[in-house]
């Protein structure tokens, strides 16, 4: 599910209307306003979206908002934390190894 | 040193830093897998060979979590000479589509030395 999750955003679309949806819960095709995309693609984006659980819908009547699932933001909170500590390091590695080559 | 760091919660991580090395000595650093290896362990990568190679540009690897669920991801280093005769470092890692093909590097030289561009 987790890998789900990382190929769901690697998608330049999906990362536009996850980007939208971070700004607010709002429907389909408010969603589709200002991108060039057709209403059965925005569903299947949205469709593997939710399946990364990045994105939920809620049903409100005869409508359906979709919003940011806190579920997929968690594991890209402790995705982005192990990487932010993980990389500082790394370069100290980096800095020393300079040091030490053909002086 | 002076280095700086931005993100975008779903964009993965940018960060710079600026290292007092030359640009060739850095690109070796980071492109001969040999001294790749002593600070960028192959553990932490998916693949050993790089994705993609613009010698002394950019080079980008294939990483991988190194404990379950396994996430794949994508880290892209760019260099350029800074004011100092130093080197500018920018890390680029996002979530990588797992679909991503490898591209081989196009010259058959397979040292990636930057000494034969024009200074």
């Amino acid at each position: 599910m987790e890998n789900d999750l990382f190929k769901a955003l690697a998608d330049p679309t999906r990362r536009a209307i996850f980007d939208k949806l971070a700004a607010g819960a709002m429907n389909a095709s408010a969603l589709r306003d200002g991108m060039k995309i057709s209403q059965p693609a925005m569903s299947q984006h949205l469709a593997v979206l939710r399946n990364a659980r990045l994105v939920r819908e809620e049903r409100q009547g005869r409508f359906v908002n979709y919003e940011v699932d806190p579920q997929g933001l968690a594991i890209m909170a402790r995705w982005l934390a192990k990487y932010r500590a993980f990389w500082p390091a790394r370069v100290d590695a980096l800095k020393a190894l300079l040091k030490d080559m053909d002086q | 040193m002076n280095d700086t760091e931005s993100d975008a919660q779903n964009k993965g991580l940018v960060l710079e830093y600026e290292l007092d090395a030359p640009l060739e000595k850095v690109w070796r650093a980071i492109s001969t897998a040999a001294f790749r290896e002593k600070w960028l362990p192959r553990v932490v990568l998916a693949d050993a060979e790089p994705i993609s190679c613009e010698p002394c540009e950019e080079i980008r690897y294939r990483m991988r979590d190194d404990e379950p669920p396994f996430l794949e991801s994508v880290v892209t280093f760019q260099v350029v000479p800074n004011a100092d005769g130093g080197t500018r470092l920018r890390i680029i890692h996002q979530p990588a589509d797992t679909r991503l093909e490898r591209h081989p590097p196009k010259a058959a030289n397979n040292n990636w030395s930057c000494l034969m561009r024009a200074a």
